[in-house]
C-alpha cells in the first residue's frame, strides 16, 4: 500500500470536515440542511478564483467571496427557506427548494464563467509542488490545509461557547422557548445563512489548490460534506472532523487499492455501514426530547 | 356532487361507478392512441411518455405519499436499464427473464439504500439517494467489461413473444396496459392501509408509532415497491431506445423525475400523469433551451414549492372547490349509524395495571425524573399532576416507548416493556393522545381515526393492491367502525371533514377516537384538557367515564384540578421529577407540600385554575 494517501485523504477529507461545519452552522439554528451548500462552496471557489486572476491578493479574494456568498446565501434564505419554514415548519419542503436554489446557481455559474476548471496557487509561503518526508509524498498546502481545519473547527466550538453561541444552540433546542427568552429565530436563521455561506465561500478557496474551481465542485461537495456530517453526528463539529478525516483516507484507500472509479463507491459503503451500527453518526446526539 | 343517501334508507338503484367511465376512456385512448399519432415519432415519443409515466408514479409512491424524496431515480432507471439491456445483448436472455431480473435487481437496490434511512429523516435519506446515484454513474463508468462504459449497450433487441419481436404498436400498447395496472394498484394502496400509513409516515410518525405501526416495515415497503416499478421502467426504456448510456442516466435525469412529479403534485394519485404531460406538452424545454434546462427546473421547482405545494393536481382542485362552493352546496349528512349511543359488548376490554418502579431519565445534565415509583391499578382512572417541567409528559412518554428509561422498570400487567419500540407496545394495547394533537391534516376525520387500527387490519398486501373482497370488507368495516367511533366522542357530524379544518378541541376528541380504534387496554391523554372550554371539559369528562366503563385504564396528565378530582380516584403529584404525594384526590390537594410546590399558598379548593 502506498502511504502517500495518508496526507492526501487528511487533505481531502478536511475540505469535507468544512463542507460538514458549514451545514451545521446552518442547521444548528434553523433545523435546515441546506442542498445548495455544495453549490455556495463552488461559487465562493468560483468568485475568488476570478478574483485572485484580476491580481487581488488571497486574503482579500477571500473576503469579497466571503460576502457575496454570505449575500447569496441572505437571499437563499429569503426565497427559498424563510417563507417555507414560516408555512409550515415540520414539514420537509425546504429539501425541494433548497435544492432547486442549487440547481439556479449551478446553471448560471456554468453559463458565467464556462465548463473549464480555473487553476488556483495556494498562497505564499505554500505551496502544491510535492516534496518527500519520511517516505511519504505531500506538499506544504496539504499540511497547511490540515493543520489550518484543526485549528478553524477548535475555533468555532469556542464560538458555540460564548453568549451568542448559547443562543444559537437554545435556539437549535427549542425555537419558541428561546424566543420567549428574547433570541428572535428569525434573526438568527439570516445570521447563520449569511455566515454559513460566507463560510461556504471560504471553503471554496481552500479547496481550489488541490481540487481546481470549476462546476463540478458543487454536486460532489455536496455528497462527501453530507457524508461527513451524517459520519460525525449531525451537529457535531468536532465529529466532522474526524468523519472528514476517516472519510478522506477511506476514499484515497479505496481509489489506491482499487481504481480511482470506487472513490465514491468507498465513502458510500463506509456511509452506509456506519449508519447501521450508529444511526445518528459516531458522535451524534443520543435523543433528543420530541414529543 | 352527488347527494349522499342515509344508509338505513332503501337501497339506492346500483349507479355506474364514474371510476369505471374512466378506466374504459383510458383504455380506449391507449388502444387508438397508435391509429390517431400519425407517424413513427408521435408513437415513440407516446411510448416514452408512457415509460416516464411508470417512473414518476413509483417515484410518487415514495417521495409524495411517503414523504421520502428521492434523488435517485434516475439512477435506479439505468440500474434496471442496464441489466435488462446487458442481459439480452451479452447473454442472449429473452426480455421476459431479463426484465425480471432488471426489476428485481433495482428493488433490491432499493432495499440497500433503504437500509439506513429506517432511523433517520427524510432530508437525510434524500442526501443518501443523491450518494447513492454518485456511485451508480461512477460504477457504469468504472465497470467497463460489463456495462461498455461510455459506448454503453447496443443492439438492445425488441420484446419477443411467441417468437415474433413486438411492433411498435405493441410496445406501446405493453406498457400503457402497465400504467393503467400499476396506477390502480397504487389506487389501492393509498384507498387502503398503506395510503393512511404514508400519510403519517411523512407528516407524523409519533402519531404512526403510537398507533402501532413499524415504520421499518412500512418505509422498506415504499422503497422496495418504488424501486421495483422503476426497474421495471427501465426494462422497457432500454428496449425502446435500442442504445443506452451512461448519458442518459446522469443526475439531472433524477431531478427532472422530481420535478415532474412536484409539478404534476406531490402525493396526488394524478399528479404523475398530469407532470408528464405537462412535460411533453412544452417540447421546446426538451431541446432549443438545453442548456438552460437545469435553471428552467430550478425555477419552476421553487416556484411551485412557494405558490403550489400540491402541484397542477393541487391547483385544479382547489379552483374546482372554489367553483363549486360558489354553487352553493350542502354539507354531506351525517351518517345515522354513527351516532349509536349504546356500546357493544365485545368493545369492553380487560384494563391493564401499569407498574413502574425506581424509575431514571436524564436529558443531558437535567433529571426528568428521579427513581420514580408508581402502580396503575387495572381499570382505573388515575391522573398524574404537577407543576410545569415536572416529567409527567416524560413518563408518559416512557410508557409507551418514546424514550428509553436510564434505570428502573416498567410493567404493564406482567410483561416488562424496557428497550422495546414504541409500535410494539402500541400492539399490547397501548393508545395515547398528545398535548398538541397529532392529526394527519390532509385527510378526513375518518380515515384517521382508521389508523388507529392499522396493526389489527388483516387484509394482504396483495389483496389491498388488487382490492381484493377481503380487503374492501375490512375497510368498509373499518370505515364504519371509525364512525362509530367518532360519533362516541361526539365528532359523528365531522366525520368527513379533512383533520386539519377541525377545530383544536375537537382534534383532541379525534385522537382519543382514534386511540380507541386499536382497542386500547391502556389510555393515556396527555392534558386533554387544555384549551378547551368549561362546557367541553363537562363533555370530556363524561368521556372519559365511559371510556373507563369499557374496562380500559386510562392515565391522564392534567392541569384542570377540577376535572382531575371529578373523574379521578387516584392521583400522582410529580415535582421535579419525583413524586410528591399520592391518593386520593381529596387527601392529595389539600396535603400542604402539594399546594405549596403545586400553587403557592392558597389551599387548591380555592385557587382559580386556569384555563
Amino acid at each position: 500500500m502506498d502511504l502517500d494517501i495518508i496526507p492526501s485523504g487528511l487533505a481531502a477529507g478536511s475540505l469535507y470536515a468544512l463542507v460538514a461545519v458549514g451545514f451545521n452552522i446552518l442547521y444548528r439554528p434553523t433545523n435546515v440542511f441546506n442542498f445548495a451548500q455544495g453549490d455556495l462552496v463552488m461559487l465562493g471557489a468560483m468568485i475568488s478564483a476570478s478574483a485572485i486572476a484580476a491580481g487581488l491578493p488571497w486574503l482579500a479574494a477571500l473576503l469579497a467571496a466571503a460576502a457575496l456568498v454570505g449575500v447569496i446565501g441572505l437571499a437563499e434564505n429569503f426565497l427559498a427557506v424563510a417563507p417555507i419554514v414560516r408555512r409550515s415548519s415540520a414539514s420537509h419542503a425546504w429539501i425541494i427548494s433548497t435544492l432547486a436554489y442549487s440547481l439556479i446557481i449551478d446553471n448560471l455559474v456554468g453559463h458565467v464563467w464556462g465548463p473549464d476548471p480555473i487553476r488556483v496557487d495556494p498562497p505564499w509561503p505554500f505551496s502544491v509542488t510535492s516534496f518527500m518526508i519520511g517516505g511519504v509524498r505531500t506538499s506544504s498546502y496539504q499540511l497547511a490545509l490540515i493543520a489550518l481545519t484543526g485549528l478553524m473547527i477548535l475555533g468555532i466550538e469556542q464560538f458555540y461557547r460564548t453568549r451568542a453561541g448559547r443562543a444559537v444552540r437554545a435556539v437549535a433546542e427549542d425555537r419558541d422557548a428561546a424566543l420567549l427568552r428574547g433570541i428572535d429565530p428569525d434573526r438568527l436563521s439570516r445570521w447563520s445563512f449569511f455566515l454559513g455561506a460566507g463560510f461556504a465561500a471560504m471553503t471554496g478557496l481552500l479547496a481550489s489548490p488541490t481540487m481546481y474551481a470549476s462546476t463540478q465542485l458543487g454536486p460532489s461537495l455536496l455528497v462527501k460534506g453530507f457524508e461527513a456530517a451524517a459520519v460525525g453526528g449531525i451537529g457535531n463539529n468536532r465529529g466532522a472532523l474526524v468523519a472528514g478525516w476517516i472519510l478522506g483516507l477511506a476514499e484515497a484507500l479505496g481509489g489506491s487499492v482499487l481504481s480511482p472509479g470506487y472513490q465514491a463507491a468507498s465513502t458510500f459503503a463506509l456511509l452506509l455501514a456506519i449508519l447501521l451500527i450508529q444511526p445518528r453518526g459516531l458522535f451524534g446526539q443520543p435523543e433528543a426530547r420530541s414529543v | 356532487m352527488s347527494e349522499s343517501r342515509s344508509r338505513s334508507g332503501p337501497a339506492p338503484v346500483r349507479r355506474l361507478n364514474p371510476r369505471w367511465l374512466v378506466l374504459a376512456g383510458a383504455v380506449l385512448l391507449v388502444l387508438a392512441f397508435p391509429t390517431l399519432a400519425h407517424g413513427d415519432y408521435r408513437l415513440y415519443l407516446g411510448t416514452q411518455v408512457a415509460i416516464y409515466l411508470l417512473v414518476a408514479m413509483g417515484l410518487n409512491l415514495l417521495s409524495g405519499y411517503a414523504g421520502q424524496p428521492s434523488l435517485c431515480h434516475g439512477a435506479l432507471l439505468a440500474v434496471g436499464a442496464y441489466v435488462t439491456a446487458i442481459a439480452m445483448t451479452d447473454h442472449g436472455w429473452s426480455f421476459w427473464p431479463a426484465a425480471a431480473a432488471g426489476m428485481a435487481l433495482t428493488a433490491a437496490a432499493g432495499a440497500l439504500i433503504a437500509l439506513p434511512a429506517f432511523r433517520v429523516s427524510a432530508w437525510y435519506f434524500a442526501l443518501i439517494t443523491l450518494a447513492f446515484a454518485d456511485v451508480v454513474g461512477g460504477m457504469l463508468v468504472e465497470w467497463g467489461g460489463l456495462t461498455h462504459s461510455f459506448a454503453g449497450v447496443v443492439g438492445i433487441p425488441m420484446p419477443e413473444l411467441s417468437g415474433h419481436a413486438l411492433s411498435p404498436a405493441e410496445l406501446f400498447w405493453l406498457v400503457a396496459a402497465l400504467d393503467i395496472a400499476c396506477f390502480l394498484m397504487i389506487a389501492n394502496l393509498i384507498r387502503g392501509r398503506f395510503g393512511r400509513g404514508f400519510a403519517a409516515l411523512r407528516d407524523n410518525e409519533a402519531a404512526a408509532r403510537a398507533s402501532g405501526i413499524s415504520m421499518i416495515g412500512l418505509k422498506m415497503f415504499a422503497f422496495v415497491v418504488s424501486a421495483a416499478i422503476t426497474g421495471l421502467a427501465g426494462a422497457f426504456y432500454a428496449v425502446q431506445k435500442t442504445v443506452i448510456t451512461p448519458d442518459d442516466f446522469t443526475p439531472d435525469t433524477s431531478i427532472f423525475f422530481l420535478v415532474v412529479v412536484v409539478l404534476g403534485g406531490s402525493g396526488r394519485l394524478w399528479g404523475p400523469l398530469i407532470g408528464t404531460l405537462a412535460f411533453f406538452v412544452v417540447p421546446e424545454l426538451l431541446t432549443s433551451l438545453q442548456s438552460w434546462r437545469l435553471l428552467i427546473y430550478g425555477v419552476v421547482l421553487l416556484a411551485l414549492m412557494l405558490f403550489a405545494p400540491h402541484g397542477l393536481e393541487g391547483a385544479f382542485r382547489a379552483g374546482w372547490r372554489r367553483l363549486v362552493r360558489s354553487g352553493g352546496t350542502t354539507r354531506p349528512a351525517a351518517v345515522t349509524e354513527a351516532v349509536r349511543p349504546t356500546l357493544d359488548d365485545d368493545d369492553q376490554a380487560a384494563g391493564m395495571a401499569v407498574s413502574i418502579a425506581g424509575l431514571v431519565k436524564r436529558f443531558g445534565g437535567v433529571t426528568a425524573l428521579d427513581h420514580v415509583t408508581l402502580r396503575i391499578e387495572a381499570g382505573s382512572v388515575h391522573a398524574i399532576v404537577g407543576p410545569n417541567g415536572s416529567g409527567k409528559t416524560t413518563l408518559l412518554n416512557m410508557i409507551c416507548g418514546f424514550f428509553r428509561p436510564d434505570e428502573g422498570a416498567i410493567r404493564l400487567d406482567q410483561t416488562d416493556i424496557v428497550g422495546r419500540a414504541t409500535a410494539r407496545i402500541a400492539r399490547l394495547g397501548v393508545g395515547r393522545t398528545f398535548q398538541t394533537p397529532k392529526l394527519l391534516a390532509d385527510l378526513s376525520a375518518t380515515a384517521n381515526v382508521m389508523l388507529g387500527a392499522y396493526a389489527a387490519e388483516r387484509a394482504s398486501t396483495v389483496e389491498v393492491a388488487l382490492w381484493a373482497p377481503r380487503a374492501a370488507r375490512e375497510h368498509a368495516l373499518l370505515a364504519a367502525k371509525a364512525r362509530y367511533f367518532l360519533g362516541f366522542v361526539g365528532l359523528g357530524d365531522r366525520v368527513g371533514e379533512p383533520a386539519g379544518e377541525l377545530p383544536h378541541s375537537q382534534q383532541r376528541l379525534a385522537e382519543i377516537a382514534r386511540a380507541l380504534m386499536g382497542r386500547p387496554r391502556l389510555l393515556l391523554l396527555d392534558e386533554p384538557a387544555a384549551g378547551l372550554s368549561l362546557s367541553e371539559i363537562d363533555r370530556l369528562g363524561a368521556l372519559i367515564r365511559s371510556i373507563a366503563g369499557l374496562g380500559v385504564t386510562v392515565v391522564i396528565v392534567e392541569h384542570h384540578l377540577d376535572l382531575v378530582a371529578d373523574i379521578c380516584r387516584h392521583v400522582t403529584v410529580l415535582d421535579r421529577g419525583r413524586v410528591l404525594a399520592e391518593g386520593t384526590p381529596d387527601s392529595v390537594f389539600r396535603d400542604p407540600a402539594v399546594v405549596s410546590a403545586y400553587m403557592g399558598v392558597r389551599p387548591v379548593a380555592e385557587a382559580q385554575v386556569p384555563a
